[in-house]
């Protein structure tokens, strides 16, 4: 298991650099920050000043390396548009981004499994009927639009919640009920297929004839063996997660990574660009070495 | 009936109430459409920051009405004279103390100044000293001399968008700004709040709202409701199909003005018949009530109507496709060639249904004949067809873009669009330069004299570009509070101006 774990980090760890790079020089081809920092109406004079100000002015290869040496002090420069080290801005983010990504997840992955469960051991049933409703649902109506009723329904009609922003466990109620619907929309079919073929195996029958009853024979005999197929698509789920999710943040006003990712983009803020991806990238590199890890205790052959 | 008068009803008779936030009557809660990325007192003019910062936090020495007629007021100056060969003398209001506790004085507001020209820091109000240099002379405490060199004739009015830091300011960007200010921030948390208080120790009268949060919502939808639901008394910018509450909702001119900027030096473009086709070949009624709000204005100036030499004699272009095909007809015939492609590069987001008017533009313009094209593009490219230097080898372009001074003088848009030199300027024409030079330097009735006539000459005699619309924003502000949204809601929010029913 060490050895994989060592695997897996140096491969994401040579991953992480060569994507530095690319972003590096990618982001810097999309033109010069001082054109979207000043108004438009600013003298080349102060467009010049700005530049040297940030060493925009500088050759590209001697920027890279300056980077460089700041990155392995763990130094990731300054946020251009806030005028704070790019980390802090970036690490800020994912404070909330994380716990939001996880939360979701975590219901996800559990209502997910049971529902799914159900579903499967009884085709056409209530629970085969209700996952139905809500993936296509999920696949079907734009999160945007869910957010936007959600709120309308929720926080103006009922006054259970608030419309937006963070501060209470309240207001996450909606940012993650919106943000849920998709992926177990998605994961909770993964499971019932996965069970269906799992329930029909001969152990199964096996198992029944020996007088064992439904519940245990689904969660403690078959999901164990259902569950590498959904494994696989949690950890692609869980991943888009952690990228952010910009429209759930835009909406709830949530301060997340998502949003501000897109912002520095567009705003031409390099280095906070650069220690979001990073951030990210790091983010899903460890979730994967995880999935690698959950597919080695389920599945005995991987590990050996 | 829509869902939400249903579930408003619902709401009613079932005793539910949204969960307002915790606050005393005389706070409020200003929902603003994005987060301010710094808190900085020479950023101020930038209209996100100045909602916060302007005259709430900071105080500058004058202060310009923008909606009324007091024209320029005193501020933290209470008088200024004209010393002659450029220097003006400025007489500091005495007693006044930054949130700091520091007394303020002329030293305060040199050192303001020097971090606004520092090279150490990008100050956003720099640019309206472009080529202006500026000598100090701190004469007493509360008096200064100000040199420009050259004469600056406006420079009591460029005073206005400089805020007053205390001396000991450092020349970075700071992120707890001291201001003279009737409120003073005491909590900034990135992302989510920026809270601030009334100070009591303010040097004018007090203001009623004794704490104002702020907080960021793009989703104008989301800020509508926020104030629905109690949740925000001030929700500035949001949509023309949110603001459908008479009693909650306000609809006022913004001092955006949208224009097509015309680049003379592409043919056909050179043509004036070609311009006045232009012109005439737009419906410019016809957007008004549909894709754009009623209450939008036809604009005969790059500057809304409030600014100083305004031309009330001037009218918009009449909507005349037939004679706008005669004068491509006459052009054509003069071997001028008016089938060229000329495309109408707009901004994506610019402003609402930015697409749909460009389309209709796009439209107008081929049924009298031109051969036009729409390029959405984003912030960022726009650019590079707006400002100068423009791409070589290009077409000929009509760049829409959205113009705001409520600066309340033509000088901070007349050079830049007009001026053979100016940054966004597609006219190269002598008469226009020295108009708006000789402008720049007069005052008093002949400097609005001077800007009338050069309204009058860029929009009828030389044709400079196809001015369209003066926009309209849309606030919504709660019931419980006393305050009407005005042009000057655009650049500033000042919150001694609110107070409650």
């Amino acid at each position: 298991m060490g050895k994989l774990i060592g695997q897996r980090a140096i491969a994401s760890l040579l991953s992480l650099f060569g994507l530095m790079v690319l972003v590096f020089f990618l982001s810097r081809l999309t033109g010069d920050p001082a054109v979207l920092f000043l108004p438009i109406d600013a003298t080349e004079q102060m467009k010049q000043e700005f530049r040297a100000l940030h060493g925009l002015d500088l050759p590209l290869i001697e920027q890279f390396w300056r980077y460089l040496v700041d990155l392995v002090q763990l130094d990731f420069g300054e946020s251009l548009r806030k005028a704070r080290p790019a980390i802090d801005v970036v690490l800020e983010a994912y404070a909330w981004t994380l716990p939001l990504a996880l939360i979701t997840m975590g219901i996800v992955v559990v209502a997910a499994i049971i529902l799914g469960s159900l579903a499967a051991f009884k085709v056409g049933g209530f629970f085969d009927r209700l996952i139905s409703i809500v993936s296509l649902v999920g696949a079907s109506a734009p999160d945007f639009w869910i957010a936007i009723v959600a709120i309308v329904i929720f926080a103006m009609g009922l006054g259970w919640v608030p419309t937006s922003g963070v501060g209470t466990p309240l207001h996450w109620v909606l940012p993650i009920g919106v943000l849920f619907i998709r992926p177990f929309g998605l994961v909770v079919q993964v499971v019932r297929g996965s069970m269906l073929s799992a329930l029909s195996a001969p152990y199964v029958k096996t198992a029944r004839a020996k007088g064992v009853k439904n519940l245990p024979l689904i969660f403690v005999h078959t999901l164990r063996n259902g569950m590498l197929p959904v494994i696989t698509v949690i950890g692609d789920q869980a991943a888009a997660m952690l990228n952010g999710a910009v429209i759930v943040e835009t909406i709830f006003g949530f301060p997340g990574i998502g949003k501000l990712m897109i912002d520095s983009i567009l705003q031409r803020d390099f280095n906070v660009v650069l220690a979001a991806i990073m951030v990210t990238a790091l983010a899903i590199f460890i979730m994967n070495i995880l999935i690698d890890i959950a597919y080695s205790i389920l599945d005995p052959r991987i590990r050996h | 009936m829509t869902i939400k008068h249903v579930l408003a009803a619902t709401l009613l008779t079932t005793g539910l109430s949204a969960p307002a936030l915790a606050q005393s009557n005389t706070d409020i809660t200003v929902v603003l459409s994005e987060e301010l990325d710094l808190v900085e007192p020479c950023m101020a003019t930038r209209s996100n920051i100045g909602r916060v910062i302007m005259q709430n936090i900071s105080e500058t020495l004058t202060e310009l009405d923008v909606r009324g007629d007091k024209g320029l007021m005193p501020r933290l100056a209470e008088s200024w004279e004209d010393k002659g060969n450029g220097t003006w003398q400025f007489k500091l209001r005495q007693g006044v103390k930054f949130s700091d506790g520091s007394d303020f004085d002329a030293a305060d507001v040199k050192h303001s100044f020097d971090r606004v020209f520092s090279d150490q820091i990008t100050c956003e109000s720099k640019r309206y000293f472009a080529d202006t240099k500026l000598d100090f002379n701190i004469v007493d405490a509360n008096t200064i001399d100000i040199t420009a060199t050259p004469a600056q004739p406006i420079l009591p009015l460029l005073m206005s968008l400089v805020t007053i830091v205390p001396a000991e300011t450092p020349i970075e960007f700071v992120r707890d700004p001291v201001g003279t200010g009737p409120y003073k921030m005491t909590e900034w948390t990135a992302g989510q709040q920026i809270v601030l208080e009334r100070r009591d120790d303010y040097w004018g009268a007090a203001p009623a709202v004794t704490k104002a949060t702020y907080v960021f919502r793009s989703e104008p939808a989301v800020r509508a409701a926020m104030v629905e639901a109690g949740e925000a008394d001030i929700a500035p910018q949001i949509t023309e199909v949110e603001a459908t509450n008479p009693a909650t909702d306000f609809t006022y001119p913004n001092s955006e003005t949208v224009y097509l900027r015309i680049d003379q030096t592409v043919e056909p473009m050179g043509d004036l018949r070609v311009r006045k086709a232009l012109n005439a070949a737009i419906d410019r009624e016809a957007f008004i009530g549909t894709v754009l709000a009623a209450g939008t204005e036809l604009a005969v100036a790059m500057v809304p109507p409030t600014t100083l030499g305004w031309n009330p004699n001037l009218t918009p272009p009449a909507y005349d496709p037939e004679q706008a095909k005669a004068w491509l007809a006459e052009a054509e015939a003069d071997g001028v060639n008016v089938k060229a492609p000329v495309e109408v590069i707009a901004r994506t987001e610019n402003f609402p249904h930015v697409t749909e008017v460009g389309e209709a533009i796009v439209d107008m313009l081929k049924d009298v004949g031109f051969n036009a094209s729409l390029r959405m593009v984003e912030v960022a490219e726009h650019e590079q067809y707006y400002s100068k230097p423009y791409p070589e080898g290009r077409p000929a372009q009509l760049v829409m873009a959205q113009h705001d001074n409520s600066r309340g003088d033509p000088v901070f848009s007349m050079y830049f669009k007009y001026h053979s030199q100016g940054t966004q300027s597609g006219v190269n024409d002598p008469k226009v330069d020295e108009l708006i030079t000789k402008a720049s330097a007069a005052t008093g009735d002949e400097r609005a004299a001077l800007w009338s006539e050069l309204f009058a000459y860029v929009q009828k005699d030389i044709v400079a570009d196809v001015l369209l619309f003066h926009m309209v924003g849309h606030s919504r502000v709660s019931e419980r509070i006393d305050f009407k949204p005005t042009i000057a809601t655009n650049s500033q929010l000042q919150l001694a101006e609110i107070s409650f029913k």
